[in-house]
Formats: C-alpha cells, sequence, structure tokens
C-alpha cells in the first residue's frame, strides 16, 4: 500500500472513530466523549492533509482533477468545518452530520482511486486550480449549511414537541444553528459564483464546448440556484423564515447530491465530469 | 491539632433556624475572632442551607463546644437543647464533611454549582482576619480548604454532576437558550408578579436578559418588581401591546383561567411572531391556552414541562454520584496522608533534638578526655557520632510516619514519647486521643 493511501485510510479510521464518539456522546452525554471526538477529528484532518501532500508529491499536481482526488479534498475541506466549528465555534455537535458525510466522501474517494485523471495537463495552470478550490469551499459551505438546517429541523421538533431527550441536550440551540447556516451560505455563495466564472473563462480560453447541455454546468447552475434558494427563504423577518431557512438547505443539499448522481449515471463513459 | 466542623443544614434544621443560625457578612470576623481566641484555626461557612464553623483545635481545646454555643446562642437556645440541630465531625469526617459540601454532593439541589463559590468566600473572608494569636486560618485549614476547591473543581470537571438544570426557574433559562443560545439582549415580559416570576426573572437577568417589561393586575406591585430589578411597569390591560416587543414572556398569575389566548396572541401579533417567542407557563391553573403552542414561532411550556426537565437531570446528576464520591474518597485519603504526617512532625522534630543533644553532650566529654586528638581526628568523630545517631533514628523516624499514614499515629507517638521521655509540647496536629 503506498504512502497515500495509507494515509488516506489512517484519516478515514479517524473520522469513522469521531463519527462513533460522537453518536456515543449523543445517547449517553458523556461530558469527555465530545472532547475526545474532537482530537480523533483533528487526527482526521492531519492525516487527510498528510494523503493529499503525498498525492501532490508522488504525482506532481495537486488532487484536484478525477473523483477519487476531488472528492478526497472535498472531505477534507468539510472536515475541516467541522473541526473549525467544533475548536472556535464550541459547536463540535455539528460533526454529527458533518463528519460521517466527511468520511463518506473519504471512502467513496478511497474506492474510486487516488489517482490522477488522464487528461490533458495544459489545462492545469492556477486559474483551473483557482476554480476548482473555490467550487469545492462553495460545496463544503452547502454541507455546513445542510448539517446546520438539518439539526436545526431536528431540534425545531424537540422543542416545539416538549421533548427533552437527547437531541434537546445535545444538540446546539436553535438560534446558533440558524446563524451557522446562514453563514454557511453566505460564505459559500461568493465561492461558487467566483469559480463557476473562472469555469466559464477558463473553458472560452480553451475552446471547451461548455453549452447549457454540458452536465459541469447544469450541475453549477443547480448548485447555485440551491444557494440563492435558501439565502432567499431566510430573507425577511416572517415567522417561519429561520425554519423555511433550514427546510431549503436541507433540500436543496439533498437536490445537489441528486443531480450530481443522477448526471452522472446519464453521461458517456469517460467524459470527466468530476 | 484535631479537625472539627460543627453545624447546621437543610439535613438537620428547619427553615426557620437555619435563617437564624446564618451570620451576616460584618458579624463573621468577631466570631473568628472568639472561637480563635485559644490558638484555634477557624473558618465560618454561611449560606441559607447551612451555617458550619470549620475549627483546627490545639490540644485541650473546648472549640466544639465554644462553637455548639455560638449557634446556639443564635436560636436562643443553649447547647444542650440545641444539640438535635446540629452535627459535629471530627478528623476525617470533617475532611470528607467540607469536600462533599464543596463538591455540590451535600447541597439540597445535588451538585448545584453556587456552593463552590460561597465556600471560597467563607474561606477567603476568614483569611482575612487575625486576632492576637496570628491569622485565624493557619497550615492546616488552608491545605484543607485548598484540596476543597481542588476536589470541587475536578468533581464539575469530570463527571456530570453539574450538567442540566436542576431547578424549576433554571430549567426555564435552560429551555430559552436552547431557543435563542445566548440570552444577551434578549427582552423578557413578566405576566404576575409572584415569588416563581421573580425567581424566574432573576435567573434571566443573570443570563443578560436586560430588559423586562412587568405586568400584575395589581399596578404597584408591579411597579415594586419592576423597581427591583431595573424593569418597567405596564398596567395589566397593556400587556398583549407588549407582546410583539419581548422574546420571553413568563406567566406567574394567580388567575383562574387563561390570560393570554390564541385570540389575544393573534390580536397582538397578526402576523405571527417575527422572532421565536418563548412562553413559560409556570402558573396553576396555567396562564396560557395550550392551543397558543400550535402557532408557528411560539414555544410554549408549563410547569410540568419545566418538572420533567428537572426530574430528568437530577436522575443523570444521581447516576454520576459514584464517581463524585470516588473523587472526594481519593481527596480525603492524600489530605489524611498529609495531615497525619504533619502531626508526626514535631514529635520527630523533639526526637531528633533529644538525639543531637545527647550526642553533643557525650562528644564534648569525649574530647576533654581525649584532647590529644588533631583537629582532623575530632572532626572525624563528629562525622561519626553524627553518623551513628542518624543511623539509630532512621528507623523510628520511618515508622513514625508510616504509622501517622495508616492510622496507628496516636499510639506509636505516645510510645516514642515515653521511651525517649520527649517532651508533652511534643504534640502535633491531629495527635489526640
Amino acid at each position: 500500500m503506498e504512502l497515500t493511501q495509507t494515509l488516506h485510510v489512517v484519516a478515514l479510521a479517524f473520522y469513522a472513530l469521531a463519527a462513533a464518539l460522537l453518536g456515543v456522546s449523543l445517547a449517553r452525554s458523556a461530558r469527555r466523549l465530545p472532547a475526545a471526538a474532537t482530537a480523533c477529528l483533528a487526527g482526521g484532518v492531519a492525516a487527510h492533509g498528510a494523503a493529499l501532500a503525498a498525492f501532490t508529491a508522488r504525482y506532481g499536481e495537486l488532487p484536484l482533477v478525477g473523483l477519487g482526488p476531488s472528492l478526497s479534498v472535498l472531505a477534507l475541506l468539510v472536515a475541516l468545518g467541522s473541526l473549525l466549528l467544533a475548536t472556535l465555534g464550541r459547536t463540535g455537535p455539528l460533526g454529527l452530520v458533518l463528519v460521517p458525510v466527511a468520511a463518506a466522501l473519504a471512502a467513496v474517494a478511497e474506492v474510486a482511486g487516488m489517482r490522477p485523471a488522464a487528461q490533458e495537463m495544459a489545462f492545469r495552470g492556477p486559474w483551473f486550480v483557482l476554480h476548482v478550490v473555490l467550487a469545492m469551499a462553495g460545496y463544503a459551505g452547502l454541507t455546513v449549511a445542510f448539517a446546520a438546517g438539518l439539526m436545526y429541523l431536528l431540534q425545531f421538533r424537540q422543542l416545539k414537541g416538549k421533548r427533552f431527550g437527547a437531541v434537546f441536550r445535545f444538540f446546539p440551540p436553535l438560534d446558533t444553528l440558524d446563524r451557522i447556516g446562514r453563514r454557511a451560505l453566505m460564505v459559500g455563495l461568493p465561492f461558487l459564483a467566483v469559480s463557476l466564472l473562472l469555469g466559464w473563462a477558463w473553458s472560452e480560453r480553451f475552446g471547451f464546448d461548455m453549452q447549457a447541455g454540458n452536465p459541469k454546468v447544469v450541475w453549477g447552475v443547480i448548485t447555485l440556484g440551491v444557494f440563492v434558494a435558501a439565502l432567499a427563504a431566510r430573507a425577511g423577518q416572517g415567522a417561519a423564515r429561520a425554519w423555511r431557512g433550514a427546510l431549503v438547505s436541507v433540500v436543496g443539499f439533498a437536490v445537489v447530491v441528486a443531480a450530481y448522481v443522477l448526471l452522472r449515471a446519464a453521461e458517456s463513459a469517460g467524459a470527466g465530469f468530476l | 491539632m484535631p479537625l472539627a466542623v460543627v453545624g447546621a443544614s437543610h439535613r438537620t434544621a428547619p427553615i426557620e433556624h437555619r435563617e437564624r443560625f446564618a451570620l451576616g457578612r460584618a458579624e463573621v470576623p468577631g466570631a473568628l475572632l472568639g472561637l480563635a481566641a485559644d490558638g484555634a484555626e477557624a473558618v465560618v461557612l454561611s449560606t441559607c442551607n447551612r451555617t458550619e464553623v470549620y475549627l483546627s483545635l490545639p490540644d485541650g481545646s473546648d472549640g466544639v463546644e465554644h462553637a455548639r454555643a455560638l449557634l446556639a446562642a443564635r436560636i436562643g437556645h443553649d447547647a444542650t437543647s440545641a444539640a438535635r440541630f446540629f452535627y459535629v465531625h471530627r478528623d476525617r469526617q470533617a475532611a470528607e464533611h467540607l469536600f462533599r459540601v464543596a463538591a455540590g454532593l451535600d447541597s439540597m439541589i445535588l451538585g448545584e454549582p453556587q456552593i463552590q463559590g460561597q465556600v471560597k468566600e467563607a474561606y477567603a473572608a476568614a483569611r482575612e482576619v487575625a486576632g492576637e494569636n496570628g491569622p485565624v486560618v493557619g497550615q492546616a485549614l488552608h491545605r484543607l480548604f485548598q484540596t476543597a476547591f481542588s476536589i470541587g473543581g475536578r468533581v464539575r470537571s469530570e463527571t456530570g454532576l453539574g450538567i442540566g438544570a436542576a431547578s424549576v426557574s433554571s430549567a426555564a433559562v435552560h429551555l430559552a437558550k436552547k431557543i435563542f443560545g445566548s440570552l444577551k439582549g434578549h427582552r423578557a415580559l413578566v405576566l404576575g408578579a409572584g415569588e416563581m416570576s421573580e425567581t424566574t426573572l432573576e435567573c434571566l437577568r443573570d443570563e443578560g436578559v436586560r430588559t423586562a417589561i412587568v405586568a400584575n393586575r395589581t399596578y404597584d406591585r408591579a411597579a415594586e418588581l419592576a423597581e427591583r430589578w431595573g424593569g418597567e411597569a405596564i398596567h395589566w390591560e397593556e400587556f398583549a401591546g407588549a407582546l410583539p416587543q419581548v422574546d420571553i414572556v413568563i406567566c406567574s398569575t394567580a388567575a383562574p383561567h387563561p390570560v393570554l389566548t390564541v385570540e389575544r396572541l393573534r390580536g397582538a401579533l397578526p402576523h405571527g411572531p417575527r422572532r421565536p417567542l418563548c412562553i413559560i407557563d409556570i402558573a396553576i391553573p396555567r396562564d396560557v391556552e395550550a392551543a397558543v403552542a400550535e402557532q408557528p414561532n411560539v414555544f410554549l411550556y408549563n410547569i410540568d414541562d419545566l418538572q420533567q426537565i428537572v426530574d430528568d437531570n437530577l436522575g443523570r446528576r444521581r447516576a454520576e454520584l459514584p464517581q463524585a464520591e470516588a473523587i472526594v474518597g481519593q481527596g480525603v485519603e492524600d489530605f489524611w496522608a498529609w495531615y497525619s504526617g504533619l502531626a508526626v512532625v514535631p514529635t520527630i522534630r523533639a526526637l531528633r533534638d533529644r538525639g543531637e543533644q545527647m550526642r553533643q553532650a557525650e562528644m564534648q566529654r569525649a574530647l576533654r578526655q581525649l584532647a590529644h586528638l588533631t583537629p582532623e581526628d575530632q572532626l572525624a568523630i563528629d562525622a561519626l557520632t553524627r553518623s551513628l545517631v542518624n543511623k539509630v533514628l532512621h528507623a523510628p523516624t520511618a515508622r513514625l510516619r508510616d504509622a501517622a499514614g495508616n492510622g496507628r499515629g496516636t499510639g506509636v507517638l505516645d510510645t516514642v514519647r515515653y521511651l525517649f521521655e520527649l517532651d508533652r509540647d511534643a504534640r502535633g496536629p491531629g495527635d489526640t486521643d
């Protein structure tokens, strides 16, 4: 097993352990387990970062092209977001959703193979790197908004229904979840928008076919639409503003994932979508 | 010097006596000086649920009786007739008692956090008092209280004993925080000016709620409560108009029927609340119509909901007791090992002094008869005798420390004093019958 793969598997194991510890924390209200979960998550992020560095050293390029490397980068960004929320934002319970998502993405990346795609290297300049990194940051933002939205809806249900169980105790307050979801969207949207503009400019320069039917364009526009819809749902000061925003974030995330799966399934083999 | 605690708490004395036992801040220095008059160390802990006197006493002191008399006098009894309200713990039990108190294990609400601050305040107040015999807090009580703070901190950080709301008013705050996160800057409307309203309002103020509007059927009572808590009083008829301005509503009126109905809420907020509205109804019968809970963005809780949270949390706290007791038990062992060692120090010192005196006397006598020895030879003899005395006293010294650590200190100390004809002044703290 080469170094990249070894480190990737170690990161995956750390993520799985962190997710398990958070699950036990939810069930048992154990005092020290969330801190242990955060430590595991930090270990996973470190190992994951090292794995991607090893990839770069091994292949002489950043892990931005090909399904395995791209998903791995996205997984790292999601895990990093969860770690920052746990340490700086003191909202570690969001890891209940984010860490399994990161682990699942890393696992799919591992199965897909951590190899660069056989595409022309000529296009992989700084603008391309920026385009992909910004897009990944945008998708990571959407994932955080999804996690916050899902937890908001669950906590809302507990509070409305007077169920004072594990979710009530362990999940952050509604206002905190609303704020995190809104900020994740507000940060993610410009990242994604700039990324799409860069992608368009980049494709123009190299004469790529980026017509309306191109899966990349379709997926990007759908994602952008989800961002706009989720932010629009939070606009104003209506009675259910936050609840509506959380719902749109959750449904929107599901739409983005479903769109990716459908587009990839409909695409002819080897077309290189992600 | 034995340790002792004399006290009355919620376990032994009814509220009407506890409130009379309690010493005001200004009374504490005088009481401490009286208790420490015979050279004792003393700390007085006085809260609404307990008044306790912690003592480290010199031999022969009647400090325990003095403390009993002090407390009994406060309820107009003599020490004998008031004895049923008191408990007295000595030595290890006294240390264990303080550690349990500081950890919240002896509190009326298991694990309540205020007691540790109160113990710290009591200790700090005693540290500032000094009488003819010096400060009223010496080495023994200093170590005892520092250990208590450490144990209290460990119990809170290493167990779940302090987690979750454990009273109805703190459960109300806990619920509000689950909705709003921080309560800083949020606004509250209080309907009814009873004791429960005030207690809940106090808790909310502690969490940063700065704007409170008080409505009561008797305006004067509302004005009184509002003035006490820096709020604003309004007439009862105006309370619906205040609803759009607030985030939290506390209801605790004596009305026999709901005062906040769906109709009234819709009248005040025709488009529903723009922000979440948390309504805490602690009145019996209820002040808020149950259907209000079905309105969007309204979170309604009554006294049963709050009590359910309290019961759940107390159940979870009780499950943490074994772990907390283990921390206290370890703390008692560590403290007592140190304290027992302290007890043998004067005896060991006297023993070594006696050995050194004998060595010096014998060496001087020998050197007078051996005047021809060179200075180097005299130094060699000095070293030889010193080494002999050290070797002879090493085993008794080590055994004394061991005996102190395993609880056999008193008997062994008496034996050593008898065998080596040590002065009675060598008795130390904890070294009692």
